[in-house]
């Protein structure tokens, strides 16, 4: 493959690259009249000794030594000294949460124990470390990372590891991916709703560790524009389909789902029609649009009037689209007024006649008392996040406890039925009594589940479609979510991961909010314009994520990228959700993420020059030391006996170094144990 | 009897009245006249190069995949409208009552046979169309009701049923030993692909129909032994992993789609994927639109051997403002279907591809306060097309509000089982699942005699 005549030149190049500056030297060896390739060649560790190549690079003298082209963006490359301030988690609850721990392993094998299974051993540091970076953070750990820990002799590393992940701004990100894909989060849920406010106030509640029945009761009675209150966004994602909206809400936070019932009686649980329509009957009276009587509004609608004023303005009546938008975005207000819901006109059942009215009554249990007076859509609420309501923490613990353990205790998450077993159901109860005795602390729930034995001993491989119950000897093994992969790849390439966050509704309210009783065109035209050229959609992912740009994929986490991702871009390819239905990511294998990981550019972005990767073998002077620092990087672990003869077999078919290097690394990251969270 | 092909044009005789400005009008024949053409249509097409570029390729493989009948479906276009598309709006016009809402009833050209008038070229075609007007499901959400029309079994938790494409790559092989043989295009969620059967025989999906398959060629910098060798040593780096994990499903699933892979790249048909080399206005025709490029890209994968496609299409959930919504969308739909119906008639393939239309429920005939409407499992239509289908007819009806199910009701499992057998599945064998449990394909509904050819 390479003639013996050119190994001095290779090695010249190599030293170039590693001693003084630049990968220069190597344009020689590339293809005349391909400046594709050239640059290519001349920014990438990997690098190629073709003969084809090695011709080429007899007749040509080398140019002139030039620096090397940073391609990666500007904001990317430096790491941010504080991206945002998150509470850390209170030290003085640890010992608690380590005997609540406690009492989880034992009831778990207390289980195992009962069926005749033993519990894995507990998993390696390394095992460990990965996962729980990936399991918190979202990502692997960094190089640094990575050996601070593994060189720590603290006793108590592993719970002080968790503390701090979950204090960080990973955990918030990573989070935010995990209730984006449950609640279904999307920049535009209908053309004219603008729903970043309230993903902006998720990513909020998360950061900010709102106990979580406050969080959902915010949610389910929240009132006004999305940029006053964004937490009305949560009722907005359903606009206009009132019955879904009960549906994915009884889904969602309690666990059961009762869709069927929404045209009949459910055929395989419980629920009847009559029932399905006595809860929607609590959010027959929300409204989500302005209505006579709001602020300009007496008898005609003021969105419509000034669109229609602005059709006089505008060339050919053309109206903006950022204007449109602007002022549509300005009718959507949730309200609640007082309101029957009738059955369907076909109802079939004999218990009531079509179009009676319907009484709202809840599922099971009651209405607390002290919301009883309340207005319908409030009793909802309080008693969605009753304590007295099981489901509700019940099912907040199986979703925590699924996404740390990969399967839940109840399966699927969101139906619980006789039908479905209870894996477990004394440790269940145990975590729901810690979470309502610690005020629905998120993160202290995770604290828990993370410290305990079960979470931290070696994975099982384990299949829901083998049939067999899993009482959780360990973990499963996962495969990394689109989010995880995403992010991972990030962390070898860049230093600043966030080069800019997701706005929140006090950043975008200026740009949005009209008063329509002071409106004039001339103002509205003047705020759209301003609309126009910062969050108006096109406008943000054409010119202003551009700015993050590498070969026209944005360098930015998952959690701040707009939703959902284009249908082909590697979030979705790897299975991220386009955020219609429920949970909708997935974890096959397809071939077109075999293709990316292969060829796609974002697995060479960590082979440009200056990225976090390139910058990490280059500064470190031994080959020993290079190549446990590749390990580490992508890995998570040093390389083995028989990685290092692969190694050296590498080096010696390849002289030079650069390319051997990018082999390598590109083999690792196209490894099955890259891929899968153990 | 046999219909020559002249020219990769398919020129009727006999039994089969074409006019003379569209090879697809006045599709009007006996049942028996159209079994007949069927027949020997297929003995026909056996092993002929037709043109649009359907290499020989296809005839050289041929022999590798197991045998299809005479007038069966050795392909399927299968094109799924997420979302659940409205059914009194598009193939189950009513008149006189509220319930129709704004859709107005056309005449098709099958006598008796109406359409909605936002279809006027499906209408025309009629003749080839078999229109199911019957079916129904219990679910009415769209999840559930998509798995289930994908599979024919109710999504459960410890199994995953495959779709009709996996049953059929798994029966019939591929009919190109270099190109996968099932694809899903289009932006869909949570496919159940080849459920329990091999990884390999899962839908490659295709997101975006314009762009083709991405990233399937090497890096210029990065030639064919240099990869090869870089898989070798990411197999050697991986061996301890592999070891260890070895009887796990899902990693083996990415050890199978590895090979996939790498078959992928080193093939030399990847044009196949790159619907830019049809001349503008063959795309135009098509529609500019994922739907209208997909079916697009569909033909060509069949073209070239396919044995399944779906093309998944979303938008359909109208809870709102239908009618100003519906009028593009159907156009869109009218457009893609009708030019896929003609261009597969023109090569001669709509004799051996089926074409399937379909959803995972219908709509509320009741129209809601937001001028939309909401779901309704209890009725709802689905088309059928080509091969081993009877076309020109209406099976099934729906009361005349079209609420429920009037006539001849037709299961989901009914309703894929006709589909396997139009493409000459095994229906009474059964396939064991990893759980132990033995599932037939399209379930235990029956085919619909009276839909098939």
């Amino acid at each position: 493959m390479m003639t013996s005549a050119l190994k001095p030149r290779f090695a010249s190049s190599f030293r170039s690259v590693f001693g003084i500056r630049s990968a220069f030297r190597l344009r020689p060896f590339t293809r005349p009249g391909i400046l594709g390739l050239a640059s290519v060649m001349t920014t990438c560790l990997i690098l190629t000794a073709s003969p084809v190549l090695a011709q080429n690079a007899k007749k040509k003298p080398p140019p002139k030594q030039a620096p090397p082209k940073i391609r990666l963006p500007e904001s990317v490359r430096t790491k941010p000294s504080k991206l945002m301030n998150v509470p850390p988690v209170d030290r003085k609850s640890r010992s608690g949460l380590e005997l609540a721990a406690s009492k989880l392993d034992d009831l778990i094998e207390s289980k195992l124990a009962q069926k005749g299974q033993t519990p894995n051993r507990l998993a390696s540091d390394e095992v460990f470390l990965r996962r729980v970076y990936l399991d918190v953070a979202g990502r692997i750990p960094t190089l640094a990372e990575t050996t601070r820990f593994l060189d720590s002799t603290n006793p108590e590393k592993r719970v002080e590891l968790i503390d701090r992940l979950l204090s960080s701004p990973d955990y918030v990100s990573n989070n935010y991916n995990f209730w984006a894909d449950t609640l279904r989060l999307v920049n535009r849920p209908q053309p004219n709703i603008v729903a970043e406010p309230f993903m902006g106030y998720v990513k909020e509640a998360i950061r900010s560790n709102k106990p979580y029945d406050k969080w959902v009761y915010e949610m389910l009675t929240a009132e006004g524009k999305i940029w006053d209150n964004p937490a009305t966004g949560y009722q907005l994602r359903d606009d206009g389909m009132p019955l879904p909206y009960i549906d994915n809400t009884v889904r969602v936070f309690l666990g059961t789902q009762i869709g069927c019932a929404q045209c009949h009686d459910h055929p395989f649980d419980q629920w009847s029609q009559y029932q399905f329509y006595e809860l929607a009957a609590f959010t027959a009276g929300t409204r989500t649009r302005i209505k006579r009587g709001d602020p300009g509004f007496k008898k005609t609608n003021p969105a419509n009037a000034m669109i229609n004023e602005a059709r006089k303005h505008y060339p050919q009546g053309r109206v903006p689209g950022a204007f449109q938008r602007m002022i549509r975005a300005n009718s959507y207000k949730v309200s609640e007024v007082k309101a029957n819901l009738k059955l369907p006109h076909d109802y079939a059942y004999g218990d009531a006649k079509p179009n009676s009215i319907v009484e709202p009554e809840v599922l099971w249990g009651e209405v607390p008392s002290k919301a009883k007076n309340a207005m319908p859509r409030t009793q909802f609420a309080a008693w969605v996040t009753s304590p007295e309501n099981e489901r509700f923490h019940n099912t907040i613990v199986n979703r925590m406890w699924k996404r740390f353990m990969g399967v839940g205790m109840v399966e699927p998450i969101d139906d619980f039925r006789d039908e479905n077993i209870n894996a477990n159901e004394e440790a269940m109860a145990h975590l729901g009594e810690e979470l309502i005795r610690s005020g629905y602390n998120l993160r202290d729930l995770t604290r828990i589940i993370l410290y305990s034995r079960t979470y931290q001993r070696i994975a099982t491989d384990y299949s829901l479609t083998s049939g067999e119950p899993y009482y959780f000897p360990g973990p499963t093994i996962r495969r990394m979510t689109a989010e995880q992969l995403w992010d991972s790849l990030l962390t070898m390439s860049i230093r600043n991961t966030m080069p800019f966050q997701r706005p929140t509704a006090q950043q975008m309210k200026p740009y949005l909010d009209v008063d329509f009783t002071k409106l004039t065109f001339a103002s509205a035209k003047a705020q759209s314009e301003k609309f126009g050229e910062t969050y108006f959609l096109g406008k943000y992912n054409r010119e202003i994520l551009k700015k993050h740009g590498y070969k026209s994929r944005v360098l930015c986490r998952a959690s701040e990228l707009p939703s959902p991702s284009k249908a082909d871009s590697f979030l979705r390819q790897f299975g991220q959700s386009d955020r219609e239905t429920i949970n909708g990511s997935a974890e096959e294998a397809t071939v077109p993420q075999i293709l990316s990981m292969f060829n796609g550019p974002i697995t060479h972005v960590m082979l440009e020059p200056g990225s976090v990767m390139v910058d990490t073998v280059l500064g470190i002077d031994d080959v020993r030391g290079r190549v446990e620092a590749v390990f580490l990087s992508v890995l998570t672990r040093k390389p083995t006996a028989k990685d290092r003869i692969a190694v050296a077999g590498e080096f010696n078919k390849v002289r030079n170094r650069n390319v051997a290097y990018g082999n390598i690394i590109w083999a690792l990251l196209n490894t099955r144990e890259f891929l899968f969270i153990q | 009897m046999c219909p020559p092909i002249v020219g990769g044009r398919l020129i009727a005789k006999r039994n089969f009245h074409a006019s003379s400005n569209s090879p697809m009008s006045r599709i009007e024949y006996t049942g028996e006249d159209r079994r007949s053409f069927m027949r020997s249509v297929a003995s026909q097409c056996l092993g002929v190069t037709f043109a649009g570029g359907l290499g020989s390729s296809l005839a050289m493989n041929q022999a590798a995949a197991a045998p299809t009948a005479s007038g069966k479906a050795k392909h399927i276009i299968y094109l799924f409208m997420e979302g659940a598309m409205t059914h009194l709006d598009t193939f189950d016009p009513k008149q006189g009552v509220a319930e129709a809402g704004e859709t107005k009833p056309i005449q098709t050209r099958v006598p008796g046979v109406m359409f909605g008038n936002l279809f006027p070229k499906l209408s025309y075609l009629a003749g080839a169309i078999a229109c199911v007007r019957s079916l129904s499901t219990e679910t009415g959400a769209h999840d559930k009701g998509q798995y289930l029309m994908r599979t024919a079994y109710k999504k459960i938790n410890s199994i995953q049923h495959p779709s009709m494409g996996g049953w059929m790559l798994n029966d019939k092989g591929r009919l190109n030993r270099e190109l996968p043989g099932n694809y899903v295009i289009g932006n869909t969620n949570r496919h159940p692909g080849a459920g329990f059967l091999e990884p390999s025989l899962s839908p490659v999906p295709i997101a975006n129909p314009a762009n083709g398959i991405q990233n399937i060629k090497l890096p210029a910098y990065l030639p064919d032994q240099l990869f090869q060798r870089r898989l070798e040593l990411a197999d050697k780096f991986d061996t301890a992993f592999q070891t260890r994990h070895r009887k796990n499903p899902k990693i083996e699933a990415y050890n199978q789609l590895y090979d996939e892979a790498r078959t992928l790249m080193g093939s030399d048909q990847l044009k196949v994927f790159d619907i830019k080399e049809e001349d503008q206005k063959v795309r135009d025709a098509y529609g500019n639109n994922p739907l209208g490029q997909g079916c697009l890209l569909a033909r060509r994968l069949v073209e070239k051997g396919a044995r399944f496609v779906e093309v998944s299409y979303g938008g359909w959930d109208m809870h709102q403002d239908i009618y100003g919504r519906l009028p593009e969308k159907a156009k869109i739909l009218d457009d893609a279907l009708g030019i896929l119906l003609k261009d597969l008639h023109r090569t001669g393939l709509l004799s051996e591809t089926l074409v399937v239309l379909t959803t995972e429920f219908g709509r509320k005939p009741n129209i809601n306060a937001n001028v939309g409407r909401d779901h309704h499992p209890g009725v709802f239509s689905s088309l059928l097309a080509g091969a081993g289908i009877q076309g020109g007819q209406v099976y099934g009806e729906s009361d005349a509000k079209g609420s429920y199910v009037k006539k001849d009701g037709v299961s989901v499992s009914d309703f894929n089982r006709t589909i396997a057998a139009a493409a000459d599945l095994p229906l009474d064998s059964e396939q064991v699942a990893p759980n132990g449990r033995p599932f037939k394909i399209g379930g235990d509904g029956d085919p619909i005699a009276a839909l098939l050819a």
